[in-house]
């Protein structure tokens, strides 16, 4: 019941976009964001989709698949595609009732905003669907570097946001099998009054911190035992390492700037 | 109560990149009162088919019968039916949460709204039976028992709820020699006095051998094999393809057999320790003559 919940959602494959460093994958990003917010018109939003599918594509996972990802989201699409055609004037009328109209400008507002609400999510998701959890967080660690020249204590935020999402999937599956093992005692986590259902939460919520606990000190240990003293000085077993997919990224976020700098009106 | 399941399949995270097919086209029937031993390797979906026989998963295809009761994969369990299969998961003692252990064992009863003064004697006669003393335990909390002490509280909170079928999903792992005999030999006793139906979850070939009168091999999601225990252990060859051993006995019984004269070789029925120790005694006792 709990997998239906999309957090690290990564699945792991050797696409294209899997190998990429998680480095060029997190820039381009950024990149693809503010481009997203500079296209204003048909020709660069059609740019952006058509580059959104293909990088859908070359993820070698189904477009169903992807598209999922925007269903955390879609009721806001939905609401800003009704706000725009009620509120936004200008341009051709469509259809008027009496002082109600639909008009040119808000047709296109609600297509080029709900579309850049989606691309936003389906970009974004194609990275944490192509990055395992761990990648994504040293790729942050790398990226973040420089601050840590200021005091920014980088490597232990980036160990313990690590930490946290090994451990997401732990606790979900953790917690599953707790909801089971109290539900085949009996326990009703679906009826009766708020308070009644509060209440029902504490069997479950009290092996779940037991649990947590108990796991955070063997970790604690295992770590200390086999020695980790922090960040400085340690080295890694993984190197990122920079190849030609990421010098391909590169150079398609330059082309789509230009594109999208080029035609925007 | 009879337990049937027929062409039940389990799919997890069906529509999904993650698909995985649990369980595939299960069939078998447990008649009330058997003592059924699953075993198999980590992974064949023993963990994933005792769930199914409280509701707990629906099956994505088939039927399972428990009793007059019928699940399918759109028919639920209903609440009431619950307390009737005990399902002591993995680990149990991982479940337990109320300040003492009298409350916590008293959860399950409680949930099915039984007056007070009879979860009370439920779980003074629960703690009993897995060996503990009531008065010494009652008050105690949870968390500061022994492993094995967990374990037996843990159990004992299944046990309160009467059911008449208990399942039970490996449930000496991680337990010392001593632990496991006495929490196993506790159950066989409540099995054979409340005349339960019960499945016992194990990846050990002796306890199997030692308490089942019926066996399910899983393997890959599939019943690889399924009888009376002998039946099964005749099968060396193929028990060991999937990578499970036969029980001491029975190994010994064989060499031993490749020993004797045809006439005089064991039966294969003889596996059980103080069984095969009782057969041999008779027979080396050369009876005294003149
Ligand atoms: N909640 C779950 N979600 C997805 N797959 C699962 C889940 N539980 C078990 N599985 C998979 O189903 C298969 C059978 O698992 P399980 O029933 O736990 O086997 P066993 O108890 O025999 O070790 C395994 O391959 C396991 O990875
Ligand atoms: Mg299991």
């Amino acid at each position: 019941m709990l997998q239906n919940i999309a957090i690290g959602q990564y699945v792991p494959g050797h696409s294209f976009l899997h190998r990429a460093d998680p480095r060029s994958k997190l820039l381009f990003i950024i990149l693809f964001a503010t481009l997203v917010f500079l296209a204003n018109n048909t020709v660069t939003y059609a740019v952006l989709v058509a580059f959104t599918l293909y990088a859908g594509l070359l993820s070698r996972l189904s477009l169903g698949y992807i598209l999922k990802s925007l269903k955390p989201v879609w009721i806001l699409i939905v609401f800003t595609i009704i706000l725009h055609i009620f509120l936004t004037k200008g341009g051709a009328v469509y259809f008027q009732w009496g002082w109600f109209t639909v008009e040119e400008r808000g047709i296109q507002q609600a297509i080029f905003i709900s579309l850049r609400l989606g691309l936003l999510v389906v970009i974004s998701s194609l990275l944490t669907l192509t990055t395992s959890p761990i990648d994504l967080t040293e790729g942050l660690e790398r990226l973040l570097g420089p601050f840590g020249r200021i005091g920014v204590p980088v490597h232990e935020i980036a160990l313990m946001m690590s930490i946290a999402i090994r451990f997401i999937p732990t606790l979900m599956e953790e917690t599953d099998k707790i909801i089971k093992a109290q539900t085949a005692r009996g326990a009703n986590f679906t009826s009766g009054s708020l308070v009644k259902r509060a209440q029902s939460l504490i069997p479950i919520a009290i092996p779940l911190f037991v649990s947590a606990f108990r796991r955070a000190e063997d970790l604690a240990l295992a770590m200390e035992a086999r020695g980790y003293r922090g960040g400085v000085g340690r080295t890694r077993l993984h190197k990122l390492a920079f190849s030609w997919r990421d010098a391909g990224i590169a150079a398609a976020g330059v082309l789509l700037a230009i594109t999208i700098g080029w035609w925007r009106a | 109560m009879q337990i049937t399941f027929d062409q039940v399949s389990h799919i997890y995270g069906k529509g999904t990149p993650f698909e995985r097919v649990a369980l595939h086209d299960i069939s078998f029937t447990i008649p009330s009162g058997s003592f059924v031993g699953i075993i198999g390797q980590t992974g064949s979906g023993k963990s994933t088919l005792i769930q199914h026989l409280n509701g707990l998963l629906l099956p994505s295809a088939g039927t399972i019968t428990l009793g007059d009761t019928v699940i399918t994969s759109k028919q639920r369990l209903p609440h009431e039916q619950r307390r009737n299969i005990g399902l002591v998961f993995q680990y149990p003692e991982h479940q337990l949460f109320e300040e003492t252990v009298a409350k916590d064992v008293a959860f399950g009863p409680s949930n099915f709204d039984l007056p007070e003064a009879m979860v009370e004697a439920r779980v003074k006669e629960a703690l009993e039976i897995v060996g503990l003393d009531y008065e010494k335990v009652k008050d105690r909390s949870p968390f500061h028992l022994s492993g094995g002490q967990m374990r037996r509280v843990a159990l004992a909170g299944v046990l309160a709820m009467q059911p008449k079928v208990l399942v039970l999903d490996e449930p000496t792992a991680g337990l010392d020699p001593m632990g496991r005999q006495s929490i196993l030999e506790a159950i066989y006793r409540i099995h054979q006095e409340q005349k339960l139906t019960t499945l016992l979850v194990t990846h050990s070939m002796e306890e199997a051998a030692r308490y089942a009168d019926y066996m399910l091999v899983l393997a890959q999601g599939t019943i690889a094999l399924q009888g009376k225990p002998d039946e099964i252990f005749m099968q060396a060859e193929r028990l060991r393809e999937l990578a499970l051993d036969v029980p001491e006995t029975v190994a010994f019984v064989s060499r031993l057999n490749q020993l004797l004269p045809d006439k005089e070789s064991l039966p294969n029925s003889v596996y059980r320790e103080e069984e095969l120790i009782a057969h041999l005694l008779e027979r080396l006792s050369v009876p005294k003559e003149g």
